[in-house]
């Protein structure tokens, strides 16, 4: 056919200030839900786990890490849940409300490519992720600080007082300063966010074939479970395959591992909590491992999204 | 930038759309059964002109209109928006849509609706501030600028959707059912806004189940049946009755009543008969407008 076309201005294939766009208004979308009225329950919360102490440290002769490691728990554990509640919510929800509501008429039908559309709504969503986690993690670092330096300025005390050498002193308080406000918290802090990426990516993937939101929220529930248990699985069959044993759960663990992504390894969470370090190295190693998916999420995506008829 | 470089021009398209043998087909969920919801229709509108395409429910209206915007792909057959493939992302730059009964995202006013869809064309800065302002004036919603849409009536809701669709100044503008559930002043306001646009030389095509509106609005008109272009053309070609002259004659006496009827009669020979007379109607929409402008004349003269 002839491409007598007369003069259009040229739509770019991906177009950040575009997706910027799209980004800025879900954001901006998700906060006038009142999301954010989660950060004065984990305010609350955190707050609690605080004032809590065990019996055997009453005495002061126990473990204090314990107080420690309840206060990280608490807010590792309402981290966790309010960013995978909200990335799968959020992002399960957003597209098939547009469709829904014909918004996404309005808004297809002006120079955006699906993709741009895409990358905005999601990019939105883990903003808000990120914004939150950044809130909670600095809660979680005041009170952890709070606690752990009290218990120092404590401990330093007695032991002084029992004239204890300060050699060992450094010795004692080094346990409870590596149970207290680390970078570690950060680097956990950082993984739970990966993880939220993945499983609004898988949200992204389902929402896009999907007719309705409680198909994805459903589907999208039962590949986060599988990837929070498939490495336990994957485990267990190679210890079969050990004692010679290949059987079909060998066979259907290595599927799933293929096909579901595997989110136990994106968590460092209850190394941290035992007070552990994060070597800088698996850092890298899960942030490529998160971009990976994301990116393979993403593409299959717009590959059920380019065509797709409203 | 590439997102601002122009495409090279070969020549000037000669519509500013151009439908040809557009067929869209259907598949049941199991992909057992075929619909056909678009058949063979063919149908293309000059610049500048405003083309309605009416027909029943289910009859196929929306699904050209989407096909036109790239909402949905063609079966078969060509749509082309000043020349260029309806399907590719460029040609969204030239058209304006106003969907039937719009929303829109409830959390915003009417000024950031429009500041949103600006951006997405691109528009930013004082350029955007100035278009948004002269949107909402169009619109006459200026007084409620800043209040969320959930708090907005359906023909509020209306306006904003024909704001988004003029922000980035297009050259077609798509409209489908623009009246529904709008009140005949707000009706009466959207058709002389297809006027005015009409004026500037924007081509529009529209869908309306409105027949009297789309009479009053249109140049040219197709009526689709069951998928199927079954008649178009202008409103004359179409409306008229070539074996029949109507006249109107104002302040007539009983007397020159009586010698016109007498005078057909005189003709009927030639099988020239009167059909019917009497007094023209005034419309039930006239009517309405006239009286409810008296009444806020007087309650403004009031205050």
């Amino acid at each position: 056919m002839a491409t007598n076309t007369q003069h259009f201005q040229k739509t770019s294939f991906l177009s950040f200030s575009r997706i910027g766009v799209i980004a800025s208004h879900t954001f901006t979308q998700l906060v006038r839900m009142k999301v954010f009225y989660f950060l004065v329950v984990f305010v609350i919360l955190l707050w609690a786990a605080k004032q809590i102490i065990l019996p055997n440290q009453t005495g002061g002769d126990g473990s204090p890490e314990q107080e420690l490691r309840l206060l990280k728990s608490t807010g590792f554990a309402a981290m966790n849940m309010f960013s995978m509640l909200l990335a799968l919510s959020a992002t399960a929800l957003l597209i098939p409300k547009d469709i829904e509501d014909r918004t996404i008429y309005t808004i297809l039908c002006k120079p955006v490519p699906r993709l741009d559309y895409l990358l905005g709504k999601l990019l939105g969503v883990l903003v808000l992720i990120f914004v939150s986690l950044v809130a909670m993690d600095l809660v979680l670092s005041f009170f952890l600080h709070q606690k752990a330096s009290g218990m120092i300025a404590l401990q330093t005390e007695q032991l002084v007082a029992r004239g204890t050498p300060q050699e060992v002193i450094n010795e004692q308080l080094a346990g409870l300063k590596a149970h207290g406000l680390t970078i570690n918290i950060h680097f956990a802090t950082i993984a739970i966010f990966l993880k939220a990426i993945v499983i609004a990516s898988i949200a992204l993937l389902i929402s896009t074939f999907s007719s309705s939101t409680l198909f994805t929220l459903i589907l999208t529930l039962i590949i986060i479970v599988i990837g929070l248990i498939q490495a336990d699985a994957r485990e267990y069959a190679t210890m079969m395959a050990q004692f010679g044993e290949q059987n079909k759960l060998s066979n259907i663990s290595l599927g799933v591992a293929i096909f579901f992504p595997d989110l136990q390894f994106l968590s460092i969470e209850d190394g941290v909590i035992d007070g552990r370090n994060v070597p800088m190295s698996i850092m890298l190693q899960i942030s490529m491992v998160a971009i990976l998916y994301f990116a393979i999420y993403v593409v299959l995506s717009w590959f059920a999204f380019r065509k797709k008829e409203f | 930038m590439s997102e601002s470089s122009k495409m090279k021009s070969e020549s000037k398209p000669a519509f500013a759309v151009e439908i040809r043998n557009l067929v869209k087909t259907y598949r049941s969920s199991f992909k057992r059964e075929t619909f056909r919801a678009v058949d063979d229709v063919s149908l293309s509108i000059a610049a500048g002109e405003v083309y309605g395409l009416i027909g029943p429910n289910g009859s196929g209206k929306s699904t050209t209109m989407k096909a036109l915007l790239g909402l949905v792909a063609p079966t078969s057959g060509i749509c082309n928006v000043f020349g260029c493939d309806a399907r590719r992302v460029d040609a969204r730059s030239e058209i304006g849509f106003l969907p039937e009964n719009p929303y829109f995202y409830k959390h915003q006013t009417a000024a950031e609706t429009l500041k949103f869809y600006g951006k997405l064309c691109g528009i930013r800065g004082k350029e955007l501030k100035n278009r948004v302002d002269e949107l909402l004036d169009l619109v006459s919603l200026n007084h409620a600028r800043n209040r969320r849409l959930n708090g907005y009536s359906k023909g509020m809701l209306q306006r904003v959707g024909l704001a988004q669709a003029l922000i980035q100044n297009p050259k077609l503008l798509v409209l489908d059912e623009p009246t529904a559930g709008v009140d005949p002043i707000g009706s009466r306001e959207i058709r002389d806004l297809i006027f005015r646009l009409k004026e500037d030389g924007v081509t529009i095509f529209l869908c309306s189940h409105l027949l009297e509106q789309v009479q009053e609005v249109c140049d040219r008109v197709g009526i689709i049946f069951e998928g199927q272009m079954v008649n178009e053309g202008t409103l004359e070609e179409l409306t008229s009755i070539e074996s029949q002259h109507e006249l109107v004659i104002e302040n007539a006496d009983d007397s020159l009543l009586e010698s016109i009827t007498e005078l057909v009669k005189q003709h009927s020979s030639s099988g020239a008969k009167l059909v019917s007379s009497g007094k023209p109607r005034s419309s039930l929409e006239k009517l309405f407008i006239e009286t409810a402008n008296s009444r806020i004349k007087n309650s403004k003269e009031n205050k």
